[in-house]
């Protein structure tokens, strides 16, 4: 009898632990997976969270689009600001490219092209009655004055037997011969002059102006109209 | 007496330190589960206070509620139901029920016996 209910309490005793063994493993196993995060609330309503996360995802979307259209118009505005400017800048680069290109006309670094007239100064022939050759051979000084008169009257290139003249030039006498930068060319001199024909003819055939003095001095003056004069780039080799 | 109380510290501490990972959507029959388990265990201790205690009642009765109250609960989420709601609600009624009468039964016995100390003590 003692016997068999020590059995019955062994078995007993084996049966409740086993029980208490499950138990225990499924309260420590729920506390382990669902006490670390207190969102049991969350898994029963797991699609109305995820349609809130969409929502705000939603309007954060628009905010960003909004942000990002705005940025777009401020980028246009300033685009156009942009587009103002370089197109007034467009007009000011014309103008200075003009200014440019007539600097560099005067200053014979670039070839010039157009009609104009072409001077030739000749020695007088040989005059016995004459005893100073001076007096009816070229001069500087004739040279020098039909330069400048053409350049008074608007010559944009000036040339000495396709020397080109600029202002820093310099026309010497050197006896027979006059220099011009550092160049000797005898007579007779033909000066080219690119500009309005008709004007620099007409200064140059002035009553009492460049070409009477020179007649006056015995110089042999012919003048052409050319309708294109090319005038090399002036050569620096000297 | 102490292979229970040992059993109980070793479920405890497997449940604890193992690692075995269950998707969140099935939390619920865990939840169930260790509701069943409370249920069938506070039944058994009533069962036991009123003479009436059988150990194949008690240990089928407790793992049989488990699996029910499981399988209520998949059945649950799987018809769209809060079915498992139902089986809260029994098994919170039945503990209540059962942690009341235990209550009840205690309380006969130890006043039982104060009036039987205090009988004694004039004696």
């Amino acid at each position: 009898m003692t016997m068999g209910k020590q059995n019955r309490k062994k078995g007993r005793n084996i049966l409740f632990s086993i029980v208490f063994l499950v138990l225990g493993f499924i309260l420590a196993f729920s506390y382990r997976t669902l006490g670390k995060n207190n969102d049991v609330v969350d898994l029963e309503s797991g699609t109305f969270l995820h349609e809130q996360q969409y929502r705000e995802e939603l309007i954060g979307q628009q905010e960003r689009n909004k942000e990002l259209s705005d940025e777009i118009a401020s980028k246009q505005n300033e685009i156009r600001e942009y587009e103002q400017s370089f197109s007034t800048q467009e007009k000011d680069h014309e103008v200075l490219v003009e200014e440019a290109k007539d600097l560099r006309l005067l200053l014979g670094a670039i070839p010039a092209v157009g009609q104009g007239v072409k001077v030739t100064l000749r020695d007088a022939e040989y005059d016995p009655i004459e005893q100073n050759p001076n007096d009816y051979i070229v001069h500087e000084s004739h040279v020098l004055r039909v330069i400048n008169e053409l350049r008074i009257a608007g010559a944009q290139g000036l040339a000495i037997n396709g020397q080109r003249i600029t202002s820093y030039s310099s026309i010497k006498c050197t006896g027979p011969v006059i220099t011009v930068d550092g160049r000797t060319f005898p007579a007779p001199f033909v000066i080219e002059a690119v500009g309005d024909m008709e004007v620099l003819s007409a200064a140059l055939h002035l009553k009492g102006g460049v070409i009477d003095s020179l007649l006056r001095d015995h110089i042999v003056v012919t003048t052409e109209l050319l309708k294109e004069i090319r005038l090399s780039a002036m050569r620096n080799e000297g | 007496m102490w292979l229970p109380l040992l059993g109980l510290v070793l479920g405890i501490s497997l449940g604890l330190l193992s690692d075995i990972q269950i998707p969140q959507a099935y939390g619920n029959y865990l939840s169930i589960a260790v509701l069943a388990a409370l249920d069938t265990l506070f039944g058994g201790i009533r069962a036991h206070l009123q003479q009436v205690y059988d150990d194949k009642v008690f240990v089928s009765g407790f793992f049989f509620n488990i699996a029910l109250a499981a399988a209520l609960a998949f059945l649950g989420v799987h018809l769209g139901v809060d079915l498992y709601l139902a089986a809260v609600f029994a098994f919170g009624v039945r503990l209540f029920q059962n942690i009341a009468v235990i209550r009840r039964i205690i309380l006969v016995k130890w006043s039982d016996r104060n009036k039987v100390s205090n009988t004694n003590v004039p004696d």
